[in-house]
């Protein structure tokens, strides 16, 4: 399949090619190298720099792919109008071409109005924002969000969809901010169990669910109880849904390992609403609101 | 493979991560497609470009999406050298084959970060779970796909079926 001339080239160089892996191996560990001393701070200037710049670009991929998601949900619905009468689709074409579009874009709007619907009852939204893309990769469980600096965005700025709470602004560039979502394996944040009201840590474990940690083995906890912010961190709000129980089980050392399911659908995000900071305290040095 | 084709590997590449990853149907078919971009650059084009490649995606991943720069770049540089080296060292071919080393290549990027990520940022180790493992079944079954395309022989196809109509 590859040409002999491109072959023997190839076969010519691997001593050369495996210098350059070295030599870009080298370099990375050296990047890795100057960053990791500063991993408590929220991100680096550079990271920064490279949303600010690669925004335009993303948001108008996005925005394509948004449209078109769009799109594809009436597709059903044109369907079925398009086979009422064969004479009438050539006639209604362009009015049908102009219907579709705006199907989709009405369908756009009525998710944002649902999401805004929800604001009264968040404690102050400082506004919405698609999510342009979602990474899951070995425990990494990141967003970037459609929103930065311009619209008065910062680093620490707890997210929410009316079903609960998502996770946290980490670097905030001008109009594009990188998220960490709650089920990052090193994510945590003060939780609350609404009926009980007792205090513990939920953590993300990476793999889509979440783990309440320090509530006593004497606890009354009942599988299906609402687990909610307890506002104790810094950064998240007191009395946004979390997730429910989904099972208990005991742990080691006197308190109970809980599992818990997360109210908020993370795996089909497509809009989120942008909280201001929570003020009670500065947030705890670390990746993480609790570490 | 010359530096105008790599980059457009590579912008098409990350075009289509955002346009997929974009999506509320993003979960359904999660193809890494700058893992899909490195292999097709260490396909065609020797060790170092697709060493440079590789550490060029990882680099642009890292930017958008991690705590650091450098991990996936690490990873997909080490990759693009080891796809390059079975590409030219191992005689293998067709859609399966591509399709498996690949799915196994996503998985090894995988566990690379997870590696990484455990002794820079002290997180947990979390590999092989079910959405990564999905993502490698999507991601070499697109790359074998896209291999099965490229080595159909599409004149010899177009003409048998131009002879065809005239019968």
């Amino acid at each position: 399949m590859r040409p002999a001339g491109v072959r023997a080239e190839i076969t010519s160089r691997p001593r050369r090619g495996g210098a350059l892996l070295a030599s870009v191996l080298v370099l990375c560990v050296l990047a890795l190298s100057a960053q990791a001393p500063a991993r408590g701070h929220r991100g680096s200037v550079l990271q920064s720099w490279i949303l600010t710049a690669a925004a335009p670009a993303v948001r108008a991929v996005a925005g394509i792919s948004r449209a078109v998601s769009g799109t594809s949900s009436s597709v059903a619905e044109t369907w079925t109008a398009r086979s009422e009468n064969v004479r009438l689709r050539h006639e209604l074409e362009k009015r049908e071409e102009e219907l579709f579009r705006l199907r989709a874009e009405v369908q756009q709007f009525r998710g944002e109005r649902s999401l805004r619907a929800a604001a009264p009852f968040l404690p102050t939204v400082v506004g919405s924002a698609p999510v342009l893309l979602l990474e899951r990769r070995a425990g990494l469980q990141s967003a970037l969000i459609g929103i930065g600096s311009a619209a008065g965005v910062g680093g620490g700025a707890p997210l929410a969809v009316p079903q609960g709470l998502v996770g946290r602004v980490v670097i905030a560039g001008r109009t594009l901010s990188r998220a960490q979502l709650l089920l990052d394996a090193s994510a945590a944040a003060g939780a609350r169990i609404a009926r009980t009201g007792e205090v513990g840590i939920v953590r993300g474990d990476g793999r889509g669910a979440l783990r309440l940690n320090h509530i006593p083995t004497t606890s009354r906890v009942q599988q299906g109880d609402l687990v909610e912010s307890a506002g104790i961190d810094g950064i998240y709000p007191r009395g946004i849904p979390i997730g429910r129980v989904a099972s208990i089980s005991r742990g080691g050392n006197l308190f109970l390992d809980i599992r818990v399911v997360p109210t908020a659908p993370f795996s089909r995000l497509t809009d989120v609403l942008v909280l201001a900071p929570f003020p009670a305290r500065e947030p705890a040095e670390g990746t993480s609101a609790l570490r | 493979m010359r530096p105008g084709p790599i980059a457009l590997v590579l912008a098409g590449a990350t075009a289509l991560e955002f346009f997929f990853g974009g999506s509320k149907f993003r979960g359904a078919w999660p193809v890494d497609w700058l893992l899909v971009g490195t292999a097709i650059v260490a396909r065609w084009g020797g060790f170092g470009r697709a060493v440079l490649t590789g550490a060029a995606a990882g680099f642009l991943e890292d930017a958008l999406t991690e705590n650091l720069l450098g991990l996936n770049a690490f990873a997909k540089a080490a990759i693009g050298y080891l796809l390059a080296f079975v590409s030219v060292r191992v005689i293998f071919g067709g859609a399966l084959a591509v399709g498996g080393v690949i799915a196994l290549c996503s998985l090894a990027n995988d566990a690379i970060v997870a590696v990484l990520r455990y002794l820079l940022l002290d997180s947990p180790i979390v590999i092989g779970t079910p959405y990564a493992l999905w993502r490698a079944v999507a991601t070499g079954t697109t790359a074998g796909a896209l291999e099965a395309a490229w080595s159909f022989p599409w004149r010899e196809w177009r003409e048998r079926r131009r002879l065809r109509r005239l019968r």
